[in-house]
């Protein structure tokens, strides 16, 4: 960590505990090299915003930290993320432990076909045999922690995919919160709902931070600038611009980051 | 040309393509509705309590019914779909679910296609080299079987199908929980594909219950009562198909009553197909 101390400015600024630390990430989807070389850190309860135009490997950098992209052959990363000094890249590591610590709400809300109780369920059953009364209580509990409780308490039974769309999406962060994370990863978590569900979710996001890391993309960059701590810019794969939000979003140091930032590429 | 004249050619050309379209589906109407009130007629003038209740009669007997010839269609259907749901529903989630880039998956599929388009009486004959010449004796498992080699291609296809449809992201979803992948096949995707997948189960029913050639060379058929499925056992295509080529009036008029059952039952299963899958689309 005391690397990262030491190349980053941004880390001394914050003085603050790293919960991932990124070395020389790069990434490639078969033989196309989509991250180059990215390093950075995700500071302990504190909000990390990727910024950049699409196509630029924010959202593949956050599918490396829960290795989603896992799933699909002929993906790789190489170098290192070490979470809580730990290497995620690591082949010995297991990727259903990784992402039991490592959560992730999607650019779509994805309910699972199931009521909304099962929804919240499902994954705590996963790690934890709890009798009836416990469970309620933990459905309860990341319902609430997700401001959907008084919506939704009458109606426990309905489907999960009866519920608007930014209902959904609080759902889904109840769901990732409910197996109690460190880190949460929110890759567009807005891009699809309106205005009033979007900033239910960015004040949820806020609230998040007290208990979790968290790494969110956007393409909103005022979202950013609300709700991030700090701030990375990527450009074709990597990394131009990382520091503190405020800092960077008021006196960008780099160009680019300036031209986008205010609108002018992208 | 001015606007108008293009306007008034294209209702002309509409009217035209419309004319056409509908002869057309007139014309394939008119004969399904022949078929079906022929059918109906002649079925219903041969229905009666007894249909249900009382043996194939012998030749040039009066009275008699269906009903061992509609249990063994019942039991062979049973077990075929029995063998064959099973395998198929498996088959299918390898090839959606775990081997989707696997070159396996790609050979299976283009077997089952070839499969699910043979003619059923190579089907049969198949069958009746590969169980009833070694058993020495027609039997309603062979029978069976040979509706079940049926019913798997079919069901591969649907599970597949039905499979591929349900979106990556809720795959991603679940395994971001970090549930396995066995898991995420089951609770999630199957759950997802239920309606669908279960559509194409009783659409495989319906197609294997008026099966008469695979029934031929396997099953045969029986005059008598029987649950004893290494024997051979009556149904109610062979019955049919065996009654009506018979000048006996009685054993004609069981082959509409006969006909008209399958015809029904199939009817049912399609309906509650349908209502499934109506369901699992308006939620």
């Amino acid at each position: 960590m005391s690397l990262v101390m030491h190349e980053n400015p941004a880390a001394h600024a914050h003085g603050r505990r790293v919960k991932i630390d990124v070395r020389n990430v790069d990434f490639y989807y078969g033989d196309n090299r989509a991250l180059k070389s990215i390093t950075l850190p995700l500071f302990a309860n504190s909000v990390t915003a990727f910024i950049g135009p699409s196509g630029c490997g924010k959202s593949t950098l956050l599918r490396v930290l829960n290795r989603m992209y896992d799933l699909y052959p002929g993906q790789r990363a190489t170098g290192e993320a070490l979470l809580d000094g730990r290497n995620i890249l690591d082949p010995a590591v297991d990727v259903n432990f990784l992402r039991s610590r490592v959560g992730m709400v999607f650019q779509k809300p994805t309910p699972f076909p199931m009521s909304i109780y099962e929804n919240i369920a499902f994954g705590i059953r996963l790690y934890e045999k709890l009798p009836r009364s416990e469970l309620d209580a933990r459905v309860e509990e990341a319902l609430r922690g997700a401001a959907l409780w008084e919506e939704v308490k009458d109606k426990l039974d309905a489907s999960g995919q009866s519920l608007s769309g930014g209902q959904q999406q609080r759902l889904c962060i109840a769901r990732t919160v409910a197996i109690r994370p460190e880190v949460i990863l929110f890759d567009e978590p807005c891009s699809a709902l309106d205005p009033i569900s979007t900033a239910k979710v960015e004040e949820l996001i806020e609230e998040l931070q007290e208990d979790f890391t968290i790494a969110i993309v956007t393409h909103n960059m005022q979202q950013a600038a609300r709700v991030s701590d700090t701030t990375a810019f990527m450009y074709l794969g990597e990394l131009v611009e990382f520091g503190e939000t405020q800092r960077m979003f008021a006196a960008p140091e780099n160009k680019r980051t300036q031209d986008y930032i205010t609108g002018r590429f992208g | 040309m001015s606007d108008r004249a293009i306007f008034a050619a294209r209702r002309r050309a509409n009217a035209l393509a419309m004319a056409l379209s509908v002869a057309a589906t007139a014309f394939g109407l008119v004969w399904l509705f022949l078929i079906l009130s022929t059918l109906v007629v002649s079925g219903l003038s041969g229905m009666s309590l007894s249909v249900f209740t009382e043996m194939t009669p012998p030749p040039n007997v009066q009275g008699g019914g269906l009903l061992n010839a509609i249990v063994g269609s019942l039991v062979m259907t049973a077990i075929g779909v029995g063998i064959g749901a099973p395998i198929g529903i498996l088959a299918g989630t390898y090839m959606a679910e775990y081997g989707r880039h696997e070159k396996l998956t790609t050979v299976t599929r283009f077997v089952n296609d070839i499969l699910l388009s043979a003619p059923s009486i190579i089907i049969g004959l198949f069958v009746y080299g590969a169980v009833v010449v070694p058993m020495g004796r027609f039997s309603a498992i062979a029978g069976a079987l040979a509706l079940a080699a049926i019913v798997i291609p079919v069901v591969v296809r649907t599970t597949e199908n039905m499979l591929l449809l349900v979106p990556n992201q809720l795959r991603e979803a679940a395994a971001a929980l970090g549930m396995p992948r066995a898991n995420i096949v089951l609770t999630v995707c199957w759950r997802a594909a239920r309606a669908g997948v279960l559509t194409g189960l009783l659409l495989a029913i319906a197609r294997v219950s008026g099966e008469t050639a695979p029934l031929l060379f396997t099953a045969l058929s029986n005059q008598f009562w029987s649950l004893d499925i290494t024997s051979a056992m009556a149904n109610l295509p062979v019955t049919i198909n065996n009654f009506i080529n018979n000048p006996d009036p009685n054993w004609k008029r069981l082959a509409w009553a006969g006909a008209l059952v399958i015809t029904a039952a199939v009817l049912g299963l399609n309906i509650v197909a349908r209502a499934l899958a109506a369901r699992s689309k308006s939620r």
